[in-house]
């Protein structure tokens, strides 16, 4: 066994032919998971319990079991059902891509809306209150006094799930897909250079991660912006 | 449902192996929690510097390549190591058991240490003092005072850690772990219903959190008591 450093530089420009894929995956996942998370966030402050019932159990269940058995019944279970042959699902589900992206979302979902439920929780009620006084409708009210607060409340826990997508995004290796994960697990079975490849890999990773926490420490600033120290 | 039949037994070993892999990985879990803390709270700037390392690395990498490194990186190590003392091996296959209890061990663990490293900080500094005052030992400071105040502050989420544990274990099947998601795989092969098999995983996962979610909260009740007096 001899140590390759020359082919961690080589493989990184082969690895990085599926950053394209990775990044597709984390961002659309990332948006549409974002825009689930808010819908059921909603539903589980409602106070209605058929709303919040099963936003609940949603939540348990995705939360409750592993992503990769998320994506495996996504992908190898639901084509076995008929009527989803034979629905407009089936365009998403017929290619590994769409059952990638499916499991991603539903799964970010369930923990963002937690995280979003949070942030909102922790808005000190009193403001609410004086909104009310001042003759806000309860809409006007969430849209203008309690997002903008819980937005900044939720961005340290939310960057930390944006992370936990973009390392997901690498199971998508084991349903055929050739993201920058799939193609070190070809290099590494042509070449039997695991440590090489992997190393590079864990770069690249590395250093998304590290681009990701400063953007969101900068915008974590602009949003607090206003408080006095 | 009658496609399951005959795959109950097969399901119940495997999900013995995810308590096994789960019991190995949280002591592995605690111990490099503990250890990541105690360097990071060090005075000495390399332990430090390492204990960074380890978390930024840990953290920042998907678990699937932390355990594709360890299982094919400790094959070829211990193969080239073989090989010093006999030339005729050609290839020596690593258990991915250990493999993978070791490497989301690592990756959980990196996650403790911060949390421990909070805990730590949180207990109140009086009563170290206070000990120190009383002239008890640093390790029994350490054992009979730090260790009881902090483990309270870092059980929930700790409580997480464990739900991260369990449902890592899921990825060990990709190294050829024979857990659940691997009867599943074998059961598809053989009945064709991949959908009821993985809806059994997916089944059994959830009542490992289930019951992992429930005696957290057991524990941090039990934990808390001395505070419910005041109320």
């Amino acid at each position: 066994m001899n140590f390759d450093f020359s082919l961690i530089i080589s493989s990184i420009p082969q690895l990085l032919e599926g950053l394209g894929l990775t990044l597709q995956l984390w961002f659309i996942s990332g948006i549409l998971g974002l825009l689930l998370a808010i819908a059921l966030m909603l539903m589980r402050i409602s106070g209605k319990w058929f709303l919040y019932a099963p936003a609940m159990i949603y939540i348990y269940i995705f939360r409750g079991t592993p992503i990769l058995v998320q994506l495996f019944i996504i992908y190898h279970g639901l084509p076995q059902v008929e009527f989803i042959r034979e629905s407009f699902l089936w365009v998403v589900l017929r290619e590994p891509f769409g059952c990638g992206i499916l499991a991603l979302t539903l799964n970010t979902g369930a923990y963002v809306s937690e995280i979003l439920r949070g942030g909102v929780n922790g808005v000190p009620k009193g403001l609410g209150e004086a909104g009310a006084a001042l003759g806000l409708s309860k809409v006007q009210r969430f849209i203008y006094i309690t997002t903008p607060l819980a937005v900044r409340l939720a961005i340290p826990a939310y960057s930390n799930d944006v992370i936990s997508l973009m390392k997901s995004t690498a199971l998508v290796s084991t349903i055929t897909l050739l993201d920058m994960m799939g193609i070190a697990r070809i290099i590494v079975s042509e070449t039997y250079a695991p440590y090489e490849i992997f190393i590079s890999l864990m770069i690249i990773y590395l250093v998304i991660t590290w681009g990701t926490q400063k953007a969101f420490a900068l915008f974590e600033r602009r949003m607090s912006r206003h408080i006095i120290q | 449902m009658e496609s399951l039949t005959g795959w109950w037994d097969d399901f119940f070993w495997g999900s013995l192996i995810v308590v096994e892999v789960f019991l190995v990985s949280l002591v592995l879990m605690v111990l490099f929690g503990l250890l990541g803390s105690a360097a990071k709270l060090s005075n000495s700037k390399i332990l430090q510097k390492i204990a960074n390392g380890y978390t930024i690395i840990f953290r920042g990498t998907p678990e699937i390549l932390v355990l594709l490194l360890f299982y094919f990186g400790s094959a070829i190590t211990l193969t080239a190591i073989a090989n010093i003392f006999d030339p005729s091996i050609k290839f020596i296959d690593i258990n991915p058991f250990w493999a993978g209890s070791i490497a989301i061990g690592l990756v959980v663990g990196s996650y403790a240490t911060e949390t421990f490293r909070g805990a730590f900080l949180g207990v109140d500094p009086g009563q170290i003092e206070a000990a120190r005052a009383l002239g008890i030992s640093n390790f029994k400071t350490f054992v009979y005072i730090r260790i009881p105040a902090m483990w309270r502050l870092a059980l929930p989420p700790f409580g997480n850690h464990m739900l991260s544990l369990i449902k890592d274990t899921a990825l060990i099947s990709v190294i050829g772990l024979q857990e659940t998601m691997f009867v599943a795989e074998q059961a598809t092969a053989n009945t064709g219903e991949p959908f009821v098999m993985y809806l059994m995983v997916g089944v059994i996962y959830l009542s490992f959190s289930t019951i992992i979610t429930l005696s957290v909260m057991g524990f941090e009740k039990y934990g808390n008591k001395h505070l419910e007096v005041g109320k």
